[in-house]
């Protein structure tokens, strides 16, 4: 989740009550704050009073901010939401925003808002900025649900249009260009335009907002105009519109927006959006609005998940404390979350902010108190039991990565187009090393015995693990198994000495078992057998070919063996 | 110490030197008869002597001194190049018949000479008269010979490779060798005078006693191995079984042995169990569905995309995903169906919830367990090998195991969450100080970190965990609380095996895997 960099004096200053001077915050009251917006402290930089911090909520985008943080710990403080006039005054005559026909299949929604008598600083432009790139990048994911756009409000004649046209119809110097340029000419040529153009693939018109005079604005959600788009310190008077896909998102992120400017001392004034489409919220859709509905939630839910007797009027100081907006009525609470959130889904959201908002500390941890058995799976006793025998034949265990390379698994072992070299493969590969799962135990053995020709011999290794095999018949087109393969190299390596092994570990686990000659391209012909047992074969042993070896760049005879653990498993 | 234990610790130099004594343990026996009778080196019969005397076997009956002349490295150059005392008379000389003069300088320069040597030749020539010194420092042959410069020329010949008793020399010779030996504070002189000492050495009465039990020793055969046939037969009551040097390094031997991180990983599953849970295994391969889906993982989820998971080949789909959990997750995704939520207000694609990854969270094999009636109360875990999509290094690998697991039952709610976490924190991490803060995970709320105080580590995050929330465990049918909880023991085990490198986890290196002694 978003990582972000905050300056302390700036959140101090946030902090402040009005009219007194800002206080300084200690580190240790900078931690347990950051307690209340699951904040963790990455890094610092004294001198400069540089904060890093990560924000682990990927459901607070309001969190993502330096106002956010602050505005969190200052209701703590102050026990209390302060209000926030502009969501309640009513304009007789709001500025307008026109939204043009056909956008409803484009990018359908826009809100939008003016802020002004804030002196923009620059530690305010720096949050403004970064606060618009984390929202876009991982609220609106990678602005394709919400993108965001600030403006020097000066330049602008109202009513704005939020248009549609087409890729040569507008044209306008972007932001990091100095030549005027098409809509579709950015699409081909902007940094921006080429990373953000896919968004706006299939669409033979394009948004783009200007104002009353025709004077572009930008064009959503690729990038903004030079001339109107370019906020600068000392700018006392912005424009401030999202655009996006989801109607609630692009309100909230307005929300979010007016609320950090708000909390700077600009005055929002509201913009009304028309629509010629019906949207959720109408035609005609006054921003920023507080969307959040009331939910009525019996105390007995929140204290039966706390496990802790707290009484409504407990509750509802908690939350207020939290920035909610609480009423009790008998045993329940009706709570309202601030118009800056959005990210209550169910009851359990509400207990958790009770938690936060008391502390976690303030809870008696308590042991469960019922009675449980505890045991392993049949597969791991079997395999634990394996593993025992083979550290008792002198055996060295391994462990190895279930991912490897088709080349290893299957190519090395000269199993391409055979039944044994079927492999479960990555689509979006990486690194061709990781690119299959192993489809059995000998690339791994082998691995290890390639990479150790400087220990000294004999070299008896083994590794009991997890393997998927490739199967038509199975719901997931494969199913997992646990194998153990042994393995045994030294310039003497013989077959026998494999099979007295094997024989070993079938004796104590009370299996019969049989060999029959078969053919199997990893190992000498003649010389390689498959593990019959119960009428089923169950496994493989051989000396391994020498092209195999050769493939490896191992430089002495080796015998292996491989056992399906997972069919033993099945049995008594 | 006693006789047996003395002659024990003898080494073979020392027995060889007082067997030499043989039966006449009162003989007397000069150095050179000690060298012949036991065949050693001149170094070794001194050592040998010397760690005697020092353990008092050994007493020295007399000793004679006698110097002896050898030539020093200078001595060998001077032998091959001439000495300084003859070039400087025989350049005075080759100036005296050209008639040009000579100065001391010319010397130095055209025959290479260090200043000192020059002017102590000069000296010895002028003393000599063979030389005088003129007007302007040039030097003249008086065409006299030198005593020395002859005596010098005789003797390097004479020593050249073969040094010599010095009284074998006259005593004029004598003299110049005396001048031209190395002293203190004179290194570069051409001969070295070394005093030779001949001892006669006798046995001390100790000496006389060990010397006697060797020689009785000496008629019992030594035998390197006790054999059957020594057993069987009684005969190595007659043996001497030689010693052994027993404070020499064992050999190196490779024993069968569980691998140190699996080792570990036991230890855990053997935590876990004890603490009553039982364990889950799951499939490598699985569907988004249980993966994420289940879980209430949005489908528009950050995590959920091609850079955070990998996605199978072939098949693409699995051909099916178990109903009725299919439509009651698809329905707490669009609107929360039955489970109290608003859900997340998308279009659930069926299509999506069937596409194969690899497995990349353990709690899926928890989705799973919660599918299939758990038992309540219950608890269970499981060490699952998951996947990926990061760039392999120090502390990423791309393919590792989560401990993971869930609680269920009547009691269980944030407080007994809680005291879960601090049982952890006492039982796998030896903690007695821990800290929970809030944290966040899409499937549980209220979630917890759990940061313990490592007695060896100091503060470290343990793990996560929280309550499921009601739109994961719900639709699955179970209707109790659940505890959803994992531990991050990666760097406990790394510092259990002594690496700093994940990737050292599953490395190849027999040697090292051989070598890591694991947590004792």
């Amino acid at each position: 989740m978003p990582t972000i960099t905050i300056f302390k004096q700036d959140l101090e200053g946030l902090l402040a009550t009005p009219g007194e001077p800002p206080q300084p915050i200690t580190m240790e009251q900078l931690e347990d704050s950051l307690m209340l917006v699951k904040g963790e402290l990455k890094g610092q930089n004294p001198d400069t009073g540089e904060l890093r911090i990560e924000l682990q909520d990927s459901n607070r985008p309001d969190l993502w901010c330096c106002e956010g943080i602050a505005r969190q710990i200052r209701v703590k403080r102050l026990g209390v939401l302060p209000k926030y006039d502009f969501l309640t005054t009513k304009l007789k005559s709001p500025k307008q925003l026109h939204v043009a026909p056909g956008l409803e299949n484009v990018r359908p929604y826009v809100a939008a808002c003016t802020a002004t008598g804030y002196l923009v600083t620059q530690e305010g432009l720096a949050q403004l900025i970064q606060t618009q790139e984390k929202l876009a990048e991982m609220f609106g994911r990678k602005r394709r649900t919400v993108s965001i756009g600030i403006y020097r409000l000066k330049a602008i004649k109202f009513p704005v249009t939020y248009d549609l046209v087409k890729p040569d119809e507008a044209s306008f110097t972007p932001l990091g260009m100095d030549t005027v340029m098409t809509l579709g000419e950015m699409l081909l040529v902007h940094p921006k335009g080429l990373e953000f153009g896919g968004i706006l693939a299939g669409h033979d018109h394009l948004p783009f907002l200007c104002d009353a005079n025709r004077q572009a604005l930008s064009f959503p959600p690729i990038i903004n105009s030079r001339e109107a788009g370019e906020i600068r310190v000392g700018d006392d008077a912005l424009f401030v519109e999202v655009t996006g896909t989801d109607l609630s998102m692009v309100v909230l992120t307005l929300n979010i927006f007016s609320a950090n400017l708000a909390d700077r001392g600009a005055v929002i004034e509201p913009i009304e959006v028309r629509y010629p489409y019906k949207t959720a919220l109408g035609l005609g859709v006054i921003t920023p609005q507080d969307l959040d509905k009331s939910r009525k939630i019996s105390i007995g839910t929140i204290e039966q998940a706390l496990g802790q007797a707290l009484g409504v009027h407990e509750v509802a100081k908690d939350l207020t404390a939290y920035g909610y907006e609480v009423t009790t009525k008998g045993k329940s609470v009706t709570v309202t979350l601030p118009f800056y959130r959005q990210d209550l889904m169910h009851a359990m959201d509400v207990v958790e902010d009770v938690a936060i908002s008391r502390g976690y500390g303030d809870f008696l941890p308590v042991m469960p108190s019922q009675f449980t058995v505890g045991g392993l799976s049949r597969i791991e006793e079997v395999s634990d039991r394996m593993r025992a025998l083979m550290v008792g034949l002198g055996f060295q265990e391994i462990i190895s990565n279930i991912l490897g390379s088709p080349q290893d698994l299957r190519d090395a072992m000269r199993l391409a187009g055979t039944e044994w070299g079927q492999l479960v493969e990555v689509d979006n590969v990486m690194s061709q090393n990781f690119s299959a799962l192993r489809q059995w135990m000998l690339p791994s053995l082998l691995r290890v015995e390639a990479a150790s020709n400087r220990a000294f011999y004999p070299h008896r290794i083994f590794e009991a693990g997890e393997v998927a095999r490739r199967d038509p018949l199975q719901p997931l087109g494969s199913h997992t198994i646990t194998v153990l393969g042994g393995m045994i190299a030294h310039a003497d390596a013989h077959f026998s000495e494999a099979h007295s092994c094997l024989d070993t570990l079938f004796y104590y686990v009370n299996q019969a078992y049989s060999l029959e000659p078969i053919q199997h391209p990893s190992f000498l012909t003649g010389r390689v057998g498959g593990i019959l047992s119960e009428g089923k074969q169950i496994g493989v042993i051989g000396e391994l070919h020498p092209e195999v070896l050769e493939r490896w760049q191992i430089g002495v005879p080796a015998v292996a063996f491989e056992i399906n653990l997972s069919e033993l498993a099945e049995r008594s | 110490m006693d006789t047996s234990s003395l002659i024990d610790s003898l080494h073979p130099l020392e027995v060889k030197v007082l067997s030499a004594f043989g039966a006449k343990h009162s003989a007397t026996l000069q150095t050179e008869q000690l060298l012949q009778s036991t065949k050693l080196e001149p170094s070794q019969l001194s050592m040998a002597v010397e760690w005697l005397l020092a353990k008092s076997l050994l007493d020295v009956d007399t000793e004679t001194v006698t110097p002896i002349v050898s030539l020093t490295k200078i001595g060998e150059l001077y032998f091959e190049k001439y000495s300084p005392i003859e070039r400087v008379l025989s350049a005075a000389r080759d100036a005296a018949k050209t008639g040009k003069r000579l100065t001391i300088q010319d010397i130095q320069v055209r025959e290479g000479l260090e200043p000192a040597d020059v002017s102590g030749a000069i000296g010895r020539l002028k003393k000599e008269g063979a030389l005088l010194i003129i007007q302007g420092g040039c030097i003249e042959s008086t065409g006299r010979a030198s005593q020395t410069a002859e005596a010098m020329r005789g003797l390097l010949q004479q020593l050249h490779g073969a040094p010599r008793e010095l009284r074998a020399f006259s005593e004029t010779h004598r003299q110049v060798i005396h001048d031209h030996a190395v002293k203190r504070g004179n290194a570069r002189e051409p001969f070295r005078i070394d005093d030779r000492v001949a001892r006669a050495l006798k046995l001390s009465p100790s000496g006389i006693e060990a010397a006697q039990q060797l020689s009785r020793q000496g008629t019992a055969e030594e035998v390197s191995q006790l054999t059957p046939e020594l057993l069987k037969d009684g005969s190595w009551r007659t043996k001497r079984f030689r010693k052994y040097t027993i404070s020499l390094r064992a050999p190196r031997i490779a024993p069968g042995k569980r691998h140190p991180y699996r080792e570990f990983l036991d230890g855990v599953k053997t935590q876990l169990v004890s603490m009553g849970f039982q364990e889950m295994r799951g499939q490598l391969v699985e569907t988004e569905f249980w993966n994420m889906d289940a879980l209430f993982m949005p489908q528009f989820h950050p995590a959920r995309d091609i850079h955070d998971v990998y996605f199978v080949k072939e098949p693409i789909h699995a051909s099916s995903i178990e109903e009725p959990f299919l439509s009651h997750v698809a329905q707490a995704h669009r609107n929360g169906g039955e489970t109290g939520s608003t859900g997340w207000n998308y279009p659930f694609d069926a299509e999506r919830a069937r596409r194969l990854v690899l497995r990349s969270q353990g709690t899926a094999v928890s989705a799973h367990t919660l599918a299939s009636q758990p038992a309540v109360p219950g608890k269970y875990f499981s060490i699952a090998r998951c996947f990926r999509y990061d760039q392999v290094d120090a502390t990423h690998a791309t393919d590792f195991f989560q401990v993971e697991g869930i609680v269920l039952g009547t009691d269980i709610n944030f407080r007994t969450l809680l005291g879960l976490l601090n049982l952890f924190a006492r039982e796998v991490a030896q903690a007695k100080e821990v800290k929970f803060l809030p944290a966040y995970f899409p499937f549980t709320e209220p979630s917890v970190e759990l940061h313990v105080r490592h007695p060896k580590l100091g503060w470290m995050e343990l793990g996560g965990a929280g309550l499921f929330r009601p739109e994961v465990t719900l639709p699955l049918g179970v209707t109790v609380p659940v505890i959803a909880w994992g531990l991050g023991l990666d760097r406990m085990a790394m510092v259990a095996l002594g690496i700093h490198d994940i990737r050292e986890l599953f490395t190849d290196n027999l040697d090292l895997i051989r070598s890591t002694k694991g947590s004792f």
